[in-house]
């Protein structure tokens, strides 16, 4: 009732008119937007409630909930999300933390800044597949430099740690690489995000008698907020989406699908099993979880910024 | 300007520390530099050797010489780099929009953007391929192009609106106060201001075009019209996997994107100049 | 701004490129209509998806040209696909409602893609078919078969045999390679000395197709041939047995824990290097070892018998296929069947690729290692032929680690198994 009067009133249609720069604005995006992003993922929900037939759409059987229902009463799927979160848990604060001293110690001014910012950016350039590859032969249990260095160099074990039988160790390399390789995307934004932070407030700052650490609680930290909040957000989003990593260092959750993340799981049983309606409803409640979790965190973290 | 010993002090930690963290971050990488000059034999030698034993460039030459490969090469270059400006203009028109606009819906379409940005791709190739194919967006670097705005563009929408947010809305006032229009805003104040913002937008969005493999492999057939990525992934076969082909061809691979990052992290820079001036 | 211009140069450039090549292909399209009008004969493409290596694709664009000589009216297109992302991107493109006309397909794929009816069955409409697979290896020609119809015609083949080191053979003073499952294991131990990492046997993984020719040579089978259970099958007595020897053989410390995962040394480099006395691997082997491991000598041997004195192996390989949504079925089919003429078999066989056709074995055009294989394929069998195989692989593979993590015996995990794959046979 209540929108149908809203959109009668006069003074609504006035505002739309006058905000048509605003969705001329809007036009192009959206509209990429509305049929390569919404519209799939309309069509993917609607996959979600059959036991979809990619060969005959029409002789699609119509399940209802059944794949949802199924999805979270499968314990490799309980495991896969657990996985996931902690995953996200690990990774996220890792890379923050370690994005913050990069971008903070890179931005003083110090001889080589760009080759700094290079080199911290190159595991941001590299291809999943390649530095997954990497880790796991850093973590082989034969020819790792992992193994060698606890082992022969600094004998810490004594024997060597197979870690990517193990659906726990395994979950180190992985992490480590989910930090490693986003090190670099976030500073590079908290870099840019520096620059504008005006000098004048440092200055002040140090007229005052400020420190450095001073300088870093007081003033840096509370104006990076908008884009640790960013981070945040993002960050998160790109936990819970691991996917490629853990496809090819699990090899599909080995051992004994216990080493799922819930992305892979949705590509073992999509691409795998022909299993489509499931996949998709695996990976709408990812969806709607991320969302969810999204919502959360911008609402919560959000507050305006005053100088 | 005066440096105070103890900022001395933290510089000189800072770069002890930079360094340390630098070589961690790219051990991965040096071995595999290291490896695309060992011959197939040495790849996994114990104890992992860093330095080659007999160094060879035979892995390079064979990268490169495969027929198609500066082809594949040129067509990243080309599709990483239109949508890259295609994905900056359009982004930075929506960005600009939800941060400086007032308009029913506002926060509908916002939420709905945000959405983009949580949904994992490979979730959604299935649809995608069927619209494409309804567009006859298929087998064509411009519908390659399309695609990959399109699901890049909720990201970088986000990025850049928050960069506008953090521009002070004074200046425009101002200028508005000065009898100027909302363009004249965009072009005089929140384009120079956002450079730094800009300039992650166009590193991210072609990092991201020029990596990309899961719909490049689906959506392009013809094999001169295929893609970096793709071209790489053909060094593995079935049961064997030419690892100093593959690594030889990644490096080469990664130069454009190194360049375009030393390129565009200048302007971080600019914009801290550009700032200062009120 | 020069950065701007820089990009604006290429983006013109690339434009260029792209309006040059569609202008050549417009002209190609010209001079080829002009053709036509000259010959009045249709010219058809026939599309052919495949994951070959780069020795293997040389040999196919070879078989190519004769092929197009002899039918000029038929022109094949192929596509090389990346492996890893094969089956999603042929599932992409069929439910896309693009489809290649033909394609190489692991044979595993062949019943769930003629289950959800993508593929035409070759029984019914292509003529010689019976011909054609009168000649061609029984167990290959089987992984094609679902629900009474041929779905695909078997391109390619291979199995698994025995690649022994001979020199740690001969130092431990055993004459040959074994014969038997009990000279196997008796071998294996004599030759293994896990402290020093050196070991009789190894395999490379838990998935199905790694224990999968001893477990057929100990007449261990998975299902009933009808394919309506596995109780009594996956879990009977000779199934277990076969997996019984394996666990034992982990147990005494003669079966590398490389299976297992982590990253051990694998297959070849152990072979190569002397610490794994046999390994079980297909034809690949020799052009991998030679090429990685030059000065090693390749020995091949059957693998050994079971109790029941049989010899067998896992038949793995390709098969070419037909899909239902391609606009020239008449032209792939023959594609497809010049694909299994002898000169086709010949010079792809030349190229590593082993041929299914029966007739042309021995011919002194293929490799002297295929010998062995080939005498090998003439008792291996085929996995299970069922839309639900990799599931059901899942499940066998999961058993396989329970056994060896000591988690539950033998019979147990055979058990769970079993019950799970019936599980799967019955959704049906």
């Amino acid at each position: 009732m209540k929108v149908k009067n809203k959109i009668l009133d006069k003074s609504f249609l006035k505002k739309i008119l006058s905000s048509k720069g605003a969705y001329l604005l809007l036009l192009p995006g959206m509209g990429l937007f509305f049929t390569f992003i919404l519209f799939p993922l309309i069509y993917s929900l609607r996959m979600s409630f059959y036991k979809w037939n990619i060969v005959d759409i029409a002789a699609s059987k119509f399940v209802g909930f059944s794949n949802y229902v199924r999805v979270i009463n499968d314990p490799i799927f309980i495991r896969a999300a657990l996985n996931t979160i902690v995953y996200a848990l690990i990774t996220v604060p890792g890379q923050i933390l370690f994005a913050l001293i990069v971008a903070i110690l890179v931005d003083q001014k110090i001889k080589g800044r760009t080759f700094f910012r290079v080199a911290y950016y190159i595991p941001v350039i590299s291809s999943w597949v390649i530095v997954t590859f990497l880790f796991e032969y850093l973590f082989g249990s034969q020819a790792g430099l992992v193994n060698f260095i606890l082992k022969d160099i600094l004998h810490l074990v004594d024997n060597k740690i197979v870690w990517l039988a193990n659906p726990i160790l395994v979950m180190i390399p992985l992490n480590l690489l989910g930090i490693w390789k986003g090190v670099g995307w976030s500073a590079v934004i908290l870099l840019a995000a520096l620059q504008n932070i005006p000098p004048d407030l440092y200055e002040a700052a140090v007229i005052d008698g400020a420190g450095i650490w001073h300088k870093i609680t007081k003033i840096t930290l509370p104006l990076l907020r908008p884009t640790l909040v960013f981070l945040v957000v993002v960050l998160t989003i790109g936990g819970f989406n691991v996917y490629i990593s853990g496809l090819l260092m699990t090899k599909g959750g080995n051992p004994l699908n216990l080493s799922h993340f819930i992305l892979t799981l949705m590509y073992k049983k999509t691409f795998t099993y022909l299993d489509f309606g499931y996949g998709s409803a695996i990976s709408y409640l990812l969806t709607a979880f991320i969302f969810m979790v999204s919502v959360i965190q911008i609402k919560l973290l959000r507050r305006k910024v005053e100088y | 300007m005066l440096i105070t010993k103890e900022e001395r002090m933290f510089r000189i930690i800072a770069y002890i520390l930079l360094i340390c963290g630098v070589v961690i971050t790219l051990i991965p990488f040096i071995y595999m530099i290291s490896a695309s000059f060992k011959s197939q034999i040495y790849t996994f030698e114990y104890p992992p050797r860093l330095i080659p034993r007999d160094p060879t460039l035979e892995n390079y030459i064979k990268a490169l010489g495969k027929d198609l490969f500066g082809r594949n090469f040129l067509n990243s270059l080309f599709v990483a780099t239109a949508t890259t400006i295609s994905t900056i203009f359009i982004s930075s028109l929506m960005a600009y929009a939800f941060s400086r606009m007032r308009f029913p819906g506002k926060e509908v379409f916002f939420y709905i953007l945000l959405l983009g940005m949580m949904i994992p791709p490979v979730m959604l190739i299935i649809p995608q391929f069927v619209i494409a194919k309804n567009l006859h967006l298929l087998d064509s670097l411009w519908g390659l192009i399309v695609v990959y705005v399109s699901i890049t563009l909720s990201m970088q929408t986000f990025l850049l609106r928050s960069f506008f947010e953090t521009i002070p809305r004074e200046l425009e006032e101002a200028v508005l106060v000065d009898g100027g229009n909302r363009w004249v805003i965009f072009r005089k104040i929140i384009l120079p201001l956002s450079k730094p913002g800009l300039a992650v937008v166009a590193i991210f969005t072609f990092l991201y075009a020029w990596d990309e493999f899961p719909w490049a492999h689906v959506a392009i057939k013809e094999a001169s019209r295929r893609t970096l990525p793709v071209a790489i992934a053909l060094f593995q076969s079935q049961y064997l996997t030419q690892w100093g082909l593959l690594f030889a061809a990644t490096t080469v691979a990664s130069i454009p994107v190194i360049i375009v990052f030393v390129i565009f992290q200048r302007y971080f820079i600019q914009g801290l100049i550009t700032s200062g001036l009120k | 701004m020069v950065i701007m211009l820089i990009i604006s140069i290429t983006f013109i450039f690339g434009c260029k490129k792209e309006v040059t090549e569609e202008v050549t292909e417009e002209t190609q399209a010209v001079e080829e209509v002009t053709e036509e009008e000259e010959t009045t004969v249709e010219e058809v493409t026939v599309t052919y998806w495949h994951t070959m290596g780069d020795a293997e694709e040389v040999a196919l664009n070879k078989v190519i040209e004769i092929f197009e000589e002899q039918y000029p009216n038929i022109k094949i297109e192929t596509t090389r696909m990346a492996y890893d992302d094969f089956k999603p991107a042929l599932l992409t493109g069929i439910a896309g409602g693009v489809v290649p006309d033909t394609a190489r397909l692991d044979i595993i794929w062949v019943p769930e893609l003629a289950e959800m009816g993508a593929l035409v069955a070759l029984d019914e409409e292509m003529e010689g078919f019976d011909e054609i697979i009168a000649n061609t290896y029984p167990g290959p020609t089987s992984t094609n078969f679902w629900k009474g119809h041929y779905y695909g015609l078997p391109q390619n083949t291979c199995t698994q045999i025995l690649v022994w080191n001979k020199q740690m053979f001969e130092e431990a003073g055993l004459s040959g390679p074994p014969e038997t499952i009990d000279e196997f294991v008796e071998d294996a131990a004599v030759l293994s000395n896990p402290d020093e990492e050196i070991y009789g046997y190894a395999m490379g993984g838990t998935y199905f197709w790694a224990p999968a020719s001893i477990f057929y040579a100990m007449g261990g089978e998975v299902t009933d041939s009808g394919i309506t259970t596995a109780t009594g099958y996956i879990n009977g007595e000779k199934s277990v047995a076969a997996y019984q020897v394996l666990v034992d053989m982990y147990r005494d410390g003669s079966l590398s824990p490389l299976l297992l995962g982590g990253g051990g040394m694998g297959v070849f480099e152990g072979l190569a290097t002397g610490k794994y006395a046999m390994i079980i691997e297909g034809p690949w082997a020799q052009s991998i070892l030679n090429s990685d491991y030059p000065d090693f000598e390749v020995n091949f041997a059957l693998v050994p018998r079971g109790p029941d004195v049989t010899t067998s192996s896992v038949v793995g390989g390709e098969n070419v296929v037909i899909f239902e949504g391609s606009q020239n079925k008449d032209e792939a089919m023959v594609w497809a069947k010049f694909l299994l003429s002898e000169e086709s078999q010949l010079t792809m066989g030349e190229a590593g690729v082993m041929p299914t056709l029966s007739t042309v074995q021995g011919n002194e055009r293929l490799p002297e290692y295929y010998d062995v294989f080939m005498e090998q394929l003439k008792t291996a069998k085929a996995r299970v032929p069922h839309p639900k195989w990799a599931e059901m692989d899942n499940a066998i593979n999961n058993a396989y680690q329970y056994m060896l993590r000591d988690e539950k015996t033998v019979q147990q995990a055979l058990d769970d198994a079993a019950e799970e794959i019936s599980g799967l046979i019955i959704e049906e």
